[in-house]
Order: C-alpha cells, then sequence, then structure tokens
C-alpha cells in the first residue's frame, strides 16, 4: 500500500474517533450544566411565590421568613431529592440492562422497586413505620426492594444466567409484589391514605432528613456501580466472551445487580414508585454517550438526576396552572410526568427502531 | 514500506510496552472426561498440542470438540483428568490468570449494540488489567497491536455492527488476540464465512501462527481446510480420539466412513499435495449419539 493510500485510509479512523471523544465531553458538559439549571427550575416552578421572590430567598435577599423557609426547608430539599433519587434510577436502569443483556430490564420490572414500595407500605400498614420518620420507610424500602430482588433470584433458580427467563420471572414477580401492596391497603385503607400518592412517584414534603439519609447512600453505590464499569462492559459482550475474557460472569453480575437493587431501593425509600426513569434514561444515556461504560454510567446518573428533577419542575408548574384554572387542591406527582413522558419516549423509541438487546 | 514511513507505532517499531512474544507453551490435555446428567461428553481424551503447533480438531457435530475447547481454556472443569498449559493446571488457577495462558475464540457472540471495534478488542485486555485496571483512559500497545494484526485499525471506531461477517470475525480475533496468550483456541472461526474470507481468516490464523509463536487448536468443519492449514489432525468420534496424525496420514476413506459416516474418496492436490475429500454419500452405518 502507497504511503498516500495509508494516509487516506487511516485519516477517516482518527477524524471518527476525536469527533466521538468531543461530541462525548460535550454532551457530558451540557449535561453537567443541566443539572444546576434543572434544579433552579425546580426551586422556582413551584406554586405560592413568584419567580422573583422565590430567587430572592434563595439568594438571601428576602426578608419574608415564609418565602425563605418555603425555598430553604421546602424546595431545596424536595429539588436535591428528586436530583439524587433520578441519579440513582438511571445508575440502576443501565446497570440492570448490561447486567442482563436486555434493553426492556428496568428496577420496575425486576422486583426491585414493586419490592420496595410494599417494603414501605406493609411496614406502615403493620404500624412499623410512618411517614413522620423517614428513617424507618426507608430501611423497610431497602428491605422489600432486596427482598423483591432476592425473591427474583430464587424464582430464576438455573435459568438465572438466561436473560429471556430473568425478564419473564422479573415481570412475574413484579406483578405479584404490586398485588401484595393493593392487598395490604385494601386491608388498612385508613392508615395508608397519603401512601397511593407515593406509590407513583411524588417529591413533596421532602425533608432535609430525606436528603441526608439518599446522599451518602446513593454516592457509596453509585461510586460502587462506576467501579465495576469494567467487568460490566465485558459482561455486556456476551457471556461466553466475558468468561473467554477472563472473567466470572456469575459473581460480576451478582455485584452489579446489588448495587442496583440498592440504588433502586434508596431512591424508591425517597421519592417512591417513579416510573420509566430507569427505562428510559439508560438508553438515553447510551444514545448520548455510547457503549463505554466508563463514560455511561457517570452520563446516565447525570441524565437521570436531570430528568426526575425537570419532571418535578413540569409537575410544580402544571400544578401552578392547575391552580390558576381553579382547581386548587390538585397537585401534580412528578411519578405522572415521568410516567407520561417516559412512555411517550419509548413509544417513540420503538416505532424508529426495533428495540435491540 | 508504509509501515516504515506511516506510522510511529509499526510492528517493525513496537511500542515500549508491547511484550515481545514469549516462549510459544504446550497445550496439554491429558484423560479428560466430562460429561452432563445422563450423556457422557468426553471419555478420557488425551492431547498434546506442542509449542508452536497447528493442530485441528475435525468430527462431526456433537461430537464433544467445543466442549473439548472448553475444558483446554479451563471455562469447564473436567470431571476427571487434567487440562495445563506449560505444566500450570487449568483447573488450580484463577479464572483470570487462565485467560492469560488460553484464549477461546467462541464461534458466535451476541451483536451488542454501538460498541466500537476499538472497544470490543480492548474487551481481551481484563485479564492482564483487572477490573479497575480496565478504567483507565487509552489503548495499550498489545490492543493496538492486536488490532493491527489483523488489519482492522482503520475501522477502529466503527461500530462492530456495521461491519460485514468476514470483518467481524477479524475483529472477535483481534479480541482474543489482545488477551496476549501463548495459547489460541479458535471454535469454528470460518462458520458463516464465504470461501474468500474463510481462506483470509484461516490465512491469518496460520501468519500470527508463526508471528506471535502460538499455540493454536483450532475445531474445524471443514476437513479440507483443516487439512490444508493444519500440521496434525485430530479426529474425535462419540467423545473419543478416533485418529490423529498429519493430513496427509489421517485423511482416507477409512476416516471419512468411521469419523464422518461418509462414503467418499481422497485425492491429492496436485500443485501442493494436501489431501482432499470427495464425499460420495452418507455411510450406511448407524451413529451412536453418546446416550446411555
Amino acid at each position: 500500500m502507497s504511503l498516500l493510500g495509508r494516509a487516506a485510509s487511516t485519516a477517516p479512523g482518527t477524524d471518527r474517533s476525536a469527533v466521538r471523544r468531543r461530541r462525548s465531553a460535550l454532551a457530558f458538559g451540557a449535561l453537567l450544566l443541566a443539572v444546576p439549571l434543572a434544579a433552579a427550575l425546580d426551586l422556582v416552578a413551584g406554586r405560592a411565590l413568584s419567580v422573583g421572590e422565590a430567587w430572592q430567598a434563595f439568594t438571601g435577599g428576602a426578608v419574608d421568613l415564609t418565602a425563605r423557609h418555603l425555598v430553604w426547608e421546602v424546595r431545596l430539599p424536595r429539588a436535591l431529592v428528586a436530583l439524587g433519587a433520578g441519579a440513582a434510577l438511571g445508575l440502576a436502569g443501565l446497570i440492570l440492562q448490561a447486567a442482563m443483556r436486555n434493553p426492556l430490564a428496568a428496577p420496575e420490572v425486576t422486583g426491585v422497586t414493586p419490592g420496595a414500595v410494599f417494603g414501605a407500605v406493609a411496614a406502615t400498614g403493620v404500624g412499623l413505620a410512618d411517614w413522620a420518620s423517614p428513617v424507618a420507610v426507608v430501611v423497610s424500602a431497602v428491605a422489600g426492594g432486596c427482598g423483591g430482588a432476592g425473591l427474583l433470584w430464587l424464582m430464576t433458580g438455573r435459568t438465572r444466567s438466561d436473560p429471556a427467563q430473568m425478564a419473564v420471572h422479573g415481570v412475574l414477580v413484579s406483578a405479584a409484589l404490586s398485588g401484595l401492596t393493593a392487598v395490604t391497603l385494601l386491608a388498612a385503607p385508613g392508615e395508608l391514605g397519603s401512601v397511593v400518592q407515593w406509590m407513583v412517584g411524588t417529591t413533596e414534603a421532602r425533608t432535609w432528613q430525606h436528603w441526608n439519609l439518599l446522599w451518602p447512600w446513593a454516592l457509596f453505590w453509585g461510586a460502587a456501580a462506576c467501579l465495576t464499569a469494567g467487568p460490566l462492559m465485558l459482561l455486556r459482550c456476551g457471556e461466553r466472551v466475558a468468561e473467554a475474557a477472563g472473567l466470572v460472569p456469575a459473581r460480576t453480575r451478582g455485584l452489579a445487580l446489588l448495587c442496583a437493587v440498592a440504588l433502586t431501593a434508596g431512591a424508591v425509600a425517597s421519592v417512591g414508585a417513579l416510573g420509566f426513569v430507569g427505562l428510559v434514561v439508560p438508553h438515553a444515556a447510551l444514545a448520548l454517550f455510547g457503549a463505554d461504560l466508563r463514560l455511561t454510567l457517570p452520563g446516565a446518573a447525570l441524565a437521570g438526576a436531570v430528568a426526575v428533577c425537570g419532571a418535578d419542575a413540569v409537575a410544580q408548574l402544571a400544578s401552578r396552572a392547575a391552580t390558576a384554572w381553579g382547581a386548587e387542591h390538585l397537585s401534580v406527582p412528578v411519578g405522572a410526568v415521568t410516567t407520561c413522558a417516559g412512555a411517550a419516549v419509548l413509544l417513540f423509541v420503538a416505532r424508529r427502531h426495533a428495540v435491540q438487546p | 514500506m508504509s509501515e516504515l514511513i506511516g506510522e510511529p507505532e509499526s510492528a517493525t517499531n513496537p511500542a515500549p510496552d508491547a511484550p515481545a512474544p514469549g516462549p510459544a507453551a504446550a497445550l496439554d490435555i491429558d484423560r479428560v472426561s466430562f460429561g452432563y446428567p445422563g450423556r457422557r461428553v468426553l471419555d478420557e481424551v488425551s492431547l498434546r498440542v506442542r509449542p508452536g503447533e497447528f493442530v485441528a480438531l475435525v468430527g462431526l457435530n456433537g461430537c464433544g470438540k467445543s466442549t473439548l475447547l472448553r475444558l483446554a481454556a479451563g471455562v469447564l472443569r473436567p470431571e476427571s483428568g487434567r487440562v495445563s498449559v506449560d505444566g500450570a493446571d487449568m483447573t488450580r488457577i484463577s479464572r483470570r490468570d487462565a485467560a492469560r495462558k488460553v484464549a477461546l475464540l467462541h464461534q458466535s457472540a451476541p451483536a451488542v449494540p454501538g460498541l466500537t471495534v476499538r472497544q470490543l478488542v480492548r474487551q481481551g485486555r481484563y485479564a492482564a488489567r483487572g477490573p479497575l485496571g480496565m478504567l483507565r483512559v487509552g489503548d495499550d500497545a498489545v490492543t493496538v497491536r492486536a488490532m493491527r494484526d489483523v488489519g482492522v485499525e482503520e475501522w477502529a471506531d466503527r461500530p462492530v455492527e456495521a461491519l460485514s461477517g468476514g470483518e467481524r470475525q477479524r475483529v472477535r480475533l483481534a479480541l482474543a488476540l489482545a488477551q496476549d496468550t501463548p495459547v489460541l483456541l479458535l471454535d469454528e472461526p470460518t462458520t458463516y464465512l464465504d470461501l474468500r474470507h474463510q481462506l483470509e481468516v484461516l490465512r491469518l490464523v496460520a501468519r500470527l501462527r508463526d508471528e506471535r509463536r502460538l499455540t493454536v487448536l483450532m475445531v474445524l468443519h471443514d476437513l479440507d481446510m483443516a487439512a490444508r492449514f493444519a500440521e496434525r489432525l485430530v479426529a474425535l468420534r462419540n467423545g473419543r480420539v478416533a485418529a490423529e496424525g498429519p493430513p496427509d496420514q489421517v485423511v482416507t476413506p477409512a476416516l471419512l466412513r468411521e469419523v464422518f459416516g461418509v462414503e467418499g474418496r481422497v485425492g491429492r492436490d496436485p500443485e501442493h499435495g494436501w489431501p482432499v475429500c470427495y464425499p460420495d454419500r452418507p455411510a450406511p452405518i448407524e451413529i451412536d449419539n453418546g446416550f446411555h
């Protein structure tokens, strides 16, 4: 091959590599910028305060104590919890999809989310926890989430390494756990009135206590998940390829699933069963950052944070609009927004491309 | 020519941390038995591949060829017997250590959406780098060398899905080479490929065997290709070694009948002398499928 021919044929390769890297860096930067933007929007979007008042209270310029309290004790923890829960759900979804090699794997169809919901509802139903004490709710949700995943683990048995079997059993376990939650709700309806909204996913009335419980948990498991990026990427290449390259697939998958369960349970404990975040955000992250999980895992965390916090802002704006229309007691939960938006995105994606494993 | 001028890191001027090919290693399979409940797959199979030798494993579907490769790679554990590479028992070392001695290329691999050639080939470094080492940024010299060895570095940033079957097989070969092992096991690397690409892949393996002093054990369906490229053939039948030796001694009408269940004739390539098979019809013998 002549020197000229060589140069001409290698140039596009290096160009493409540079373009890809630049695009990823740009997307990462944009997401990093979008996080404070979404948080700011969430802070000012709520009812009762105008944008200017909210901003003044946040920057410390306001003298109105109510406004200050509203921004610092209600809206800020709410926005932070939304960010944290979104990051945890985005990460958990990507881990599940990579580890199970299944583009439709998500916390809500692997027994984790329904398990966490059931744990929290059951604990509240029998009086072990109530909504004034986030610690008990968090603990019971984490226990329930692990229980749901454990149930799936036991049910799949020997077929565990087969992603299709795992997905089918995941849907079954999730349906069964949701049924149990419904039964519990019917048995003790009075106690659990406020739970219903939480089952859709809500960020109403989150306090600093919620945030203080969420962030160390999410940070720890998020960091652990990002450190497994290498093995997880190999696992995504297929069981046999991973095995031949020196990985013990079962061990890696177990560790990855543990991270996913812990992250999901933490998120569910703090904001409830937010639908579609864990399913759609990983697809967005893979489309933005490519298959290199070293970048895509943190990317999914950022995208999840932006998605949930943005959805919360939209939910608050919708509540504001509802107030303007006269429905003063209607407040739109963030879960309603993520579910609608997620379903729409999924429909769009499914129509454009056939979903691939 | 282009390698001397064109690129700073060329095959003639290896990057500092690309290890030179080490001494070739021997693969020793000693009276290995393996089975699943109710089905014996391998029965006391012994096979020794000498350092730097190119051996082809032939036989009918289900005769235990792929299982033998997986045992040789240490992915499966034998029920009895021993697999060793350069004297090291493959069952006593960790999966990662085993993957540093033996690379195994499976017949097929699932598609991974969005994965580029570079990213896939890089996965071969897991055994050497470990889980945290994989987080390091940038290609190491071995990855680059593996891509260049099979001639895929020009497509390094293309998605693997976008490549043709033959190109994809070369990329997968690069993944195995990136493990930088002295022993290379290939499970039907030419399946699904057209004649041209079959020849290309086999010539590539033969060339790399010489250049990198690899010990190669390959399962091949095509007896003619096996006879042409391998120094030695090992024929398996019902989990036992039925015949072994240099191709011109092993490939006979009797082998076709007993191992492949085919009546046929064997001729010689007029130019190079390697055996060429002319299968005529299925032999009227019953083939024991190994069920008990």
